[in-house]
């Protein structure tokens, strides 16, 4: 759980915003196309990005762990069931496998893996400060920023605390049995002071915040500064408007019979 | 800012009520701070120290965090509050820009969503639209302020407890405020880290800015003071545990020092808790010496009146106090233990032994960045007897904490075997060598989990007791620490004092061979002090082998039979 | 001197009503892409025009997931902002510990509710909504669910606002509902961008439905329909639980918890302004 996204090897070069706007408009244009062959390439280009980067040994996993069992469901539901299909390959009772279900798990399965790769490989190379600096410098409500760097933050926390908890609970004399409701007994005590724990850190750090004047409403400023170079404006324009008209081109392309358009 | 242009502040508090309580936390009490001087609030845990820190800072404000009738006047601006709708609202951020407000846990200060120091202390800077070049310029000139120009680019998580003390004062005075609130500065730093806040806070006081200290103890600090003022939290519990807090007394450091006031706040005295030994408990609760006119003085202490060897020992076998620990009525036993006797090390076996225990931390996926060489433990042999107290002492990181999780494995030594009552403890759960070892540690937040604090103290002790004695225990438990009266309130409703001392009641309950203690005199007042003191000069008494690990040599050796040293990995008799 | 004022005064009238403006505008954008996508669903899902809907079910429900957060967030008092990362982090870390008791169920909204039943359904709903956004940042496809889980956030406050919090047995009942409309709202994100659910278990259900001919989303839906009602019913009671385990000086700074009297027993000594 914990990504470290605060230590990299090497800065990215990339302005925060060029790279999210990169991996948005990279999904929607997969998922407007609906083509199987560029969602392989494009799933191929995040990893080969993942290699390149020094990243892939996180991205990996991480995306294994979420495709895999999508996947694999797809394969199953739509391998097997798909009543819209008509070339039946195979039957077993209920059971059929079509060529056009087969082909609706491949399309929807690389489609998924695509926009996960892509997503994950911003986060994984981003920099967090710097995301929050320029989401900042652009009017987006600072709370924002605010509960995404202090998730980021939260996440270890809470995993060092928990674990306390659990030494501590275990020194009174807690045995975690194998039954069910011994161990939501003690799922219950273990939550108690982690959620009261976490709940009184938050107020006293809402009035700290406060205090510091996060809660005013007025202008801001920022103490880092993240470079945004003119190239890379031009390229989140040509990127956004690619993406724009990839999505207006689906539009058309398939627009609902009987809805008046 | 010149000290001439400084404002003063001024509260007067009628009464402070938290939303949802019947009693106020705080009522009676009057507070001037002037420029350039320092004010010291003491009080023991649960006064309401911290909740009037907040109010003068605007961290409370009315309305929002409960009713509060009274005023605040900060230079010519007076606020006056009645407990009605229509009453002021404090704009937190302009008000703590005047008065800031550094609390007792330091991490509580931080944004927790800046990469660096210097973005850190920048954060106040960015929020009210500080021009950048104004804003490089303050952080430079706060960092040389606090000590931190060569920790700028740190990751705030990863600085020690005394540079996160330094960079939440830096966030505090970085927007130049006139008065600066610390809530227990110099609590959990070690000697140098306090030398550095104490030496920041005279430049600040220099520069003109009116400092309020509030403190559980009367330290070298609070003898700086030009004004004590003594808050009170009252010893009677309305059966919620909450006390309320009001000034029983103020006037210079010489008027007060050793004042009835003092002492019945619950204020510990300059030479901090080491004030009493194992058979000189009754006294110490209460009487005199513990905050004497000797707070600007020199010790008058005589260690060699109180130590652990004038007492004789006498071979008292485990058998026999297992079925006696906590008598019929063991609050009786309370105001005077008596001497306490050691048993000679007999036939049978001690109630806790390590043999040639070694163990490094590198092994530990979770501990990565630790050199795989880092033995925190090396050949540690220890063997503690029914009835005995051994201090283990030792400089910070010296693996105190590490040695005592081995006692009931949560940490399993590498090399070498514990025993505890005779028996290894290699491959058994902690949950059932915990029937035999008692474990109180730092955080006793961690360690409370029920809804009152009676079903706290009781919890688990129908398996070890039966339901028909379980109840009996836990509120015999709970009145050896002195916490009769408070059984229907929420643990977390407790001071913090009061919470290490339930804690330790849920410990003793379930009547364990050995108790270990993690720095037990951490947060206790001297109320709590005292009744630790008793509770474990009793336990001891009735055959309880304990085993306290401790940062404060003095207290070690007053309260000991025998004060062993951590250094190295290994433990020596000092 | 020109010093900012040390007191503030109430925020004015006309910030509130562009606010609630955002709101409904929010809400709409939800329900409106959702009748859409239910009037429009393709017959023929398999010639690509799943990317279609794939696309408008994005869009629309993204859409009024930040049309929700940009008009709450703002005005969001510190004290409930500060709740969402402890929200976020409760959500994925309970969910994790359910997950080691082997019970069927993903209870992934534990913080949400708590958050919503102690600070309002505007705060429930903001931290549904941003809660995914940011959890994206670890698994992407929890980003589609956004308008769902704020919708669950939502009608948890409304259901603590309405006193179902005051009595044990109503949170659970209040759950099930909550689960039936937030099951039915997600079913199209299921269906048309992801095409079916992640988890064999779930998988199933829907295969059996796909199996007797129902279309994709009519599947997804009913799956929905037996799933989430019992895994929200669930979520509710341990919110619940942990609602009243929590001591009264904590649940009584939230004004929510005054005001609407939200938790039994723990009515306050005076009567509040």
């Amino acid at each position: 759980m914990t990504l470290g996204h605060r230590d990299y090897d090497m800065r990215p070069p990339l302005h925060p915003f060029t790279a999210l706007t990169a991996a948005a408009c990279a999904a929607v244009v997969t998922t407007a196309a609906a083509y199987s062959p560029l969602s392989v390439a494009v799933a191929l280009a995040a990893v080969f990005l993942a290699v390149r980067r020094g990243v892939a040994g996180r991205v990996l996993p991480a995306a294994a762990v979420i495709l895999a069992p999508l996947c694999l469901s797809l394969l199953v539901l739509h391998g097997l069931f798909f009543p819209e299909g008509q070339t039946v390959l195979a039957q077993w009772g209920p059971a059929r496998v079509t060529a056009e279900g087969l082909g609706f798990a491949l399309e929807l399965g690389t489609r998924n893996t695509a926009c996960v790769l892509v997503f994950l490989l911003f986060s994984f190379t981003v920099s967090v400060p710097d995301l929050v600096s320029a989401l900042a410098g652009r009017r987006i409500p600072p709370q924002f920023g605010f509960v995404l760097a202090s998730t980021l933050t939260l996440v270890p926390a809470v995993a060092v605390r928990l674990d306390r908890i659990r030494q501590a609970q275990e020194t009174r004399g807690m045995v975690v049995r194998r039954g069910l409701l011994s161990r939501l007994g003690a799922l219950r005590l273990q939550m108690v002071p982690l959620v009261l724990a976490l709940i009184d850190d938050a107020g006293s750090r809402a009035q700290a915040l406060d205090a510091r004047g996060f809660g005013s409403r007025g202008p801001r400023t920022s103490y880092r500064e993240v470079a945004d170079p003119p190239a890379q404006r031009r390229f989140r324009a040509a990127a956004l408007l690619f993406a724009a008209a990839a999505v207006v081109w689906r539009i058309v392309a398939s627009w609902p019979v009987g809805v008046p358009s | 800012m010149t000290a001439t242009t400084r404002t003063a502040l001024q509260i007067r508090i009628e009464a402070f009520t938290f939303h949802g309580e019947n009693t106020p936390v705080l009522s009676g009490a009057t507070v001037s701070v002037a420029p350039g001087s320092l004010t010291a609030v003491l009080g023991g845990s649960g006064s309401g120290k911290s909740t009037l820190g907040k109010l003068m800072a605007g961290w409370l404000w009315a309305g929002h965090a409960g009713e509060f009738r009274g005023s605040l006047e900060l230079g010519d601006t007076l606020l006056e509050f009645r407990g009605a709708p229509d009453d002021p609202r404090i704009n937190p951020a302009e008000w703590s820009r005047r008065v800031a407000f550094v609390p007792q846990d330091a991490a509580a200060m931080l944004s927790s969503v800046r990469a660096t120091v210097a973005e850190e202390l920048a954060f106040g800077l960015e929020n009210r639209a500080t021009p950048r070049d104004d804003m490089l310029r303050a952080v430079e000139r706060t960092a040389a302020r606090t000590g931190l120009s060569d920790l700028l680019d740190r990751d705030p998580a990863t600085l020690s407890g005394g540079e996160l003390r330094r960079l939440a004062m830096g966030c505090a005075v970085i927007t130049e405020p006139d008065i600066l609130i610390l809530d227990e500065p110099l609590a959990s730093l070690d000697a140098a880290g306090a030398a550095q806040v104490e030496d920041l806070i005279r430049s600040l006081r220099g520069a003109g800015t009116g400092v309020v200290l509030l403190s559980q103890a009367a330290d070298g600090l609070a003898a700086e003071a030009t004004h004590w003022i003594v808050l009170d939290g009252g010893r009677t519990v309305r059966g919620t545990g909450l006390d309320g807090g009001t000034v029983t007394a103020a006037g210079t450091p010489a008027q007060l020092a050793g004042s009835a006031e003092l002492q019945r706040a619950g204020v510990i005295g300059i030479r901090g808790p080491g004030v009493v030994g194992p058979g000189d408990v009754s006294p110490a609760a209460t009487g005199p010496g513990v905050v004497g006119p000797s707070v600007v003085g020199p010790s008058s202490i005589r260690p060699s009146a109180i130590r652990p060897s004038a007492i004789r020992p006498s071979a008292i076998r485990p058998s026999a106090i297992r079925t006696s620990v906590v008598g019929p009525n063991p609050a009786a036993g309370a105001r005077s233990p008596g001497p306490v006797p050691v048993p000679a090390p007999g036939p049978g076996p001690g109630s806790l032994e390590l043999r040639g225990v070694g163990f490094g931390y590198g092994a530990d996926a979770r501990r990565r960045g630790v050199p795989a060489q880092a033995r925190v433990l090396r050949d540690v042999d220890l063997a503690v007897n029914p009835g005995e107290i051994i201090a283990v002492t030792g400089p910070n990181g010296a693996g105190k904490s590490t040695l005592l999780r081995h006692f009931n494995g949560l940490l399993r030594p590498s090399e070498g075997d514990v025993r505890v009552c005779g028996r290894s403890i290699a491959g058994v759960p902690v949950g059932t060598v915990a029937a035999s070892i008692g474990l109180l540690f730092q955080h006793p937040r961690d360690q409370l989990f029920e809804r009152t604090v009676l079903r706290e103290a009781a919890f688990g002790l129908r398996q070890l007791f039966g339901k028909a004695e379980a109840e009996g225990k836990a509120r015999a438990a709970l009145a050896a620490v002195g916490l009769s009266g408070t059984e229907a309130a929420h643990p977390a409703d407790l001071s913090a004092s009061r919470q290490r001392l339930l804690a330790l009641a849920t410990v003793l309950a379930r009547e364990p061979a050995v108790l270990a203690l993690d720095e037990p005199t951490v947060g206790l007042d001297q109320h709590g002090l005292a009744a630790l003191q008793s509770a474990v000069v009793r336990a001891a008494a009735t055959g309880t082998a304990v085993v306290m690990v401790t940062h404060d040599l003095a207290y070690a050796r007053m309260n000991a039979h025998r004060v062993l040293e951590l250094k190295d990995g290994q433990l020596s008799r000092i | 001197m020109s010093q900012p004022a040390l007191t503030i005064t109430a925020p004015g009238q006309a910030a509130g009503r562009r606010r609630r403006l955002l709101e409904i505008a929010g809400a709409a954008a939800i329900a409106a892409t959702y009748i859409f996508l239910v009037l429009t669903q393709p017959a023929d899902i398999a010639n690509g025009p799943a990317s279609f809907s794939a696309l408008v079910a994005l869009g629309g429900f993204l859409l009024g997931a930040v049309l929700l957060i940009v008009a709450v967030l703002p005005v969001l008092p510190t004290s409930t902002v500060v709740l969402i990362p402890v929200a976020l982090v409760l959500n994925v870390v309970l969910g994790q510990l359910m997950g080691g008791t082997g019970l069927p169920f993903y209870i992934d909204a534990i913080g949400t509710v708590l958050i919503a039943v102690l600070a309002g359904p505007a705060a429930g709903a903001a931290t549904g909504a941003l809660s995914s956004i940011v959890w994206s940042f670890f698994n992407p496809t929890v980003l589609p669910f956004a308008a769902g889980a704020a919708l669950i956030g939502f009608l948890a406050g409304m259901a603590a606002r309405g006193g179902l919090f005051r009595r044990f047995y109503f949170a659970p009942i209040a759950g099930f509902v909550t689960g039936i409309l937030a099951g039915v709202v997600s079913a199209p994100i299921a269906a048309f961008v992801f095409g079916g659910t992640s988890g064999l278990g779930t998988g199933a259900i829907v295969s059996a439905f796909r199996a007797m001919g129902d279309t994709l989303l009519a599947a997804i839906t009913k799956q929905a329909l037996i799933s989430d009602p019992m895994d929200k019913a669930i979520v509710f009671a341990i919110a619940a639980l942990l609602a009243y385990a929590l001591p009264r000086r904590t649940t009584f700074q939230f004004p929510f918890v005054r005001r609407y009297r939200v938790l039994a027993g723990k009515a306050p000594a005076a009567p509040d302004a």
